[in-house]
């Protein structure tokens, strides 16, 4: 009786350690967000400690950015908050989450002329 | 430009070696780039784009079948060594190749349309080959026997060079010869306001004469009011339609309407035409400016439906030797006429059989469109090219096949004995005035 | 690579766009002016009731000599046209691609049926180059223009399958995906493919010709 529970306590640890990291932003590997029930490709691939060195980004709020009505709040940043709080999946006004995801990503990767703008890059196959 | 195909199977006619003899290159575009400018538009030009070359009409061609699906046969082969040649080098093409066009045009396609319920498009086959037609007509490259014809409209208004005073002899020779069956008959000439113009192909004053009797007692015994005219304008057939001389198709058009309208008649009868049917209700009409037909025209089909359903015709006796109908191109797919055939038929005939396929989708007689009129040089390619009739004749098993049409008959009464079905072929007037009731004869 | 993939979903199509678009127009309208000017023996037969009784019955791969006589090609023919309209028009990601640069919103298919659609196109386009390749009549018929649209055809979606598959290098197999489809649009109006846009015409003057002057049917 004790080996079993001390088995499936085992198994339970070694599944949320295994999940851990999709949580943890430090060493986030793809773009997974819980707001999004179905999947229709499989997440994007995303490093953001990696990401952001890359592309030099330090202000948080580049991507995690507040708006009041059309303006972009310029000293404020929305890190720790689900992109889905506002951007709701099936929003009928503003930007739906997949919108604001892939305008978010291929917007600044054209304008900067670097980075994955294709489906297949980001939505790897693995 | 040289495919297997019409080259290997050249005929030698008179007409069309003189008519590509007297032609050069230079000419032969001139005269193309005439018709296609002058005369077509949309339609030739959409066909041609739009054709997707899925080779889906072959099975719609009785050449094509009794061929054993040779792939020079198919209907879009035929365009293929015609049209799309001539299109592809802007009518610059050789005498030779002119040669081949028209024997084609006017002897491996007899226009039936048949090809037209197997292709998705929509595109008309016929009419594709008519253009082809109306360009060797021009060219002066026609085949001699229909050639003929064609000068015989023109010069007598009728198709058998019939002299004037020959049409209304030889009506009078067959009142003659009724009057000893039914003593009062008459063939009414140019009697202004009768109901009916009863109108005929040239052929019947020539050689077919038992059908101008055999109407005649017909109109006779059921108390028609018709006539015929003692002038040209008499004939309603129309080679000039199938030689591609549409000048001649308008003027023998409007004699036959112009007939009808000083006669004052209420409507036009014609016997079992198909050719003339169509000549007169779909294309020269239209050439002549006129939607429809400016005089209501009637198939002889339709009008003994009419009889019948009318109480006019009675019938004395059924013939009880089993038969079987052959659908006419220009009178079934030409005007929807299937089902009061069949009605007309089973009226007198009670075991009647029917062939397939039929209706709409019978396979043609191979000697209309102009085939037959080609004459002795072309006849094996239309007894050759419809094998598969003959076996569709033989699959019913009967003994007697009704054709209403002339062509119709000339070409089976050839695959009837080039196959030896051993059938007996009759017009439905033969069996109408065999079995309808004749108050008026005698004995 | 960037620049080029940008230049494919960007200006390139935006010109192969208003080429199908315009060029249909174009098209239609100057064909109209053309039967208007020298068919019109035939243009006042047009019947909008018989055009469609034959368009309907066209429609059913079981209902017309044609079809039955060649119940293969039918099938094949039906599969194969509705796969390729449906796949690329509700096509994932193509709808994102809508969204993401026009904020459109459109109905798609899963990705699963899309990729299913496809290998029946695919499978389409070799049934017919085995056809035309070895069927003697077609063979008889058969030119540059019928290779060349076949082919573009199945250019555009052997490419998207193995986009999406996301097979070799992606990128180039996706820029030249992009290349095909905007081709294939592109030559609708002026190839052969312009059967799309003439067909209801063409088959309706047909239905038009039998329905009301020839009271018989044309299927």
């Amino acid at each position: 009786m004790k080996k079993q529970l001390s088995v499936i306590l085992l198994l339970a640890a070694a599944v949320l350690l295994y999940l851990a990291p999709a949580y943890s932003q430090e060493d986030m590997t793809q773009l997974l967000d819980p707001a999004f029930t179905t999947h229709q490709r499989p997440a994007a691939v995303f490093n953001h400690d990696g990401h952001n060195e890359k592309a030099e980004i330090e202000d948080c709020s580049v991507c995690h950015h507040v708006y009041e009505g059309e303006r972009k709040v310029m000293d404020d940043s929305s890190e720790g908050t689900p992109c889905s709080e506002c951007h709701a999946v099936d929003a009928e006004e503003g930007t739906p989450l997949r919108m604001a995801y892939h305008r978010m990503c291929t917007d600044c990767h054209t304008a900067k002329g670097k980075g994955p703008v294709t489906c297949g890059e980001c939505h790897v196959d693995k | 430009m040289s495919i297997p195909g019409i080259r290997d199977r050249k005929i030698e006619d008179v007409g069309l070696q003189a008519g590509v003899d007297r032609l050069t290159e230079d000419q032969i575009q001139k005269t193309i780039k005439k018709v296609l400018k002058g005369e077509t538009g949309a339609k030739l030009k959409l066909y041609a784009e739009t054709c997707m070359r899925c080779g889906l009409c072959a099975e719609g061609c009785h050449y094509y079948m009794s061929h054993d699906k040779d792939p020079s046969y198919a209907p879009v082969s035929k365009v293929r060594q015609t049209m799309w040649e001539i299109l592809r080098h802007n009518g610059k093409v050789s005498p030779e190749f002119i040669y081949g066009c028209a024997q084609i045009a006017y002897t491996e396609c007899n226009m039936c349309k048949r090809c037209a319920h197997y292709c998705p498009l929509g595109i008309d086959i016929g009419y594709i080959i008519s253009v082809v037609r109306r360009i060797c007509h021009k060219l002066g490259v026609v085949p001699l026997y229909i050639q003929d014809t064609a000068h015989s409209h023109s010069a007598t208004m009728n198709q058998m060079w019939v002299k004037d005073d020959e049409w209304p002899d030889a009506l009078q020779w067959q009142e003659d010869e009724a009057r000893d069956e039914i003593p009062n008959l008459r063939i009414p000439l140019e009697v202004e306001g009768a109901d009916i113009f009863y109108s005929v192909i040239g052929p019947e004053p020539k050689f077919r004469t038992q059908l101008i009797y055999q109407a005649a007692v017909l109109m006779n015994e059921t108390g028609q009011s018709w006539t015929m005219p003692a002038t040209p304008g008499w004939d309603n057939s129309d080679m000039a339609m199938y030689t591609g001389d549409y000048e001649v198709m308008g003027r023998i058009k409007r004699a036959h309407f112009d007939t009808a309208m000083r006669l004052k008649v209420k409507r036009i009868v014609m016997g079992e035409c198909g050719h003339a049917f169509r000549s007169i209700y779909d294309m020269g009409n239209r050439w002549l400016g006129w939607k429809m037909h400016p005089v209501r025209v009637m198939h002889a089909i339709e009008f003994y439906h009419e009889l019948l359903e009318k109480g006019q015709l009675k019938i004395a006796k059924t013939f009880d030797t089993p038969v079987t109908l052959h659908d006419p191109c220009n009178i079934i797919r030409g005007r929807g006429l299937m089902d009061q055939a069949r009605e007309v038929v089973k009226a007198f005939c009670p075991n009647f059989v029917e062939m397939t396929p039929n209706r709409e989708h019978n396979y043609c007689c191979c000697a209309g469109g102009g085939v037959i009129n080609c004459g002795p040089p072309f006849k094996n390619v239309r007894v050759e090219g419809n094998k598969v009739k003959a076996e569709q004749l033989i699959r019913t098993g009967v003994p007697v096949v009704i054709a209403p049409c002339h062509n119709c008959h000339g070409g089976l009464e050839d695959i009837i004995h080039a196959y030896k079905t051993g059938q007996e072929l009759k017009f439905l007037i033969d069996i109408i005035y065999e079995c309808m009731e004749k108050p008026d004869a005698v004995e | 690579m960037n620049a080029a993939y940008e230049f494919v979903v960007g200006p390139l199509a935006w010109i192969a766009g208003a080429i199908f678009v315009l060029g249909s127009i174009y098209r239609l309208v100057s064909m109209y002016a053309l039967a208007v000017k020298k068919d019109y023996s035939s243009l006042p037969y047009m019947d909008l009731k018989y055009s469609l009784r034959s368009i309907i019955h066209w429609l059913n791969p079981f209902g017309t000599a044609g079809w039955k006589a060649s119940p293969w090609t039918a099938a094949v023919t039906f599969i194969f046209h509705i796969c390729l309209i449906i796949t690329p028009l509700f096509l994932l990601g193509h709808a994102v691609l809508l969204e993401t640069f026009h904020g459109i919103e459109w109905p798609t298919i899963s990705d699963g049926l899309a990729d299913g659609l496809t290998m029946l196109v695919i499978a389409g386009c070799i049934f017919f180059i085995i056809r035309r390749a070895t069927v003697d009549k077609l063979k008889y018929i058969t030119s540059g223009m019928d290779w060349f649209v076949i082919f573009l055809v199945l250019a555009t979606f052997l490419t998207g399958f193995a986009a999406y598959h996301q097979w070799l290098n992606y990128q180039f197999i996706l820029i030249l995906h992009i290349l095909a489809g905007e081709a294939m649009l592109a030559s609708i109006p002026f190839t052969r493919l312009s059967h799309m846009i003439f067909w209801v015409f063409i088959r309706g003057y047909m239905g038009s010709e039998f329905g009301k002057v020839r009271h018989a049917k044309d299927w």
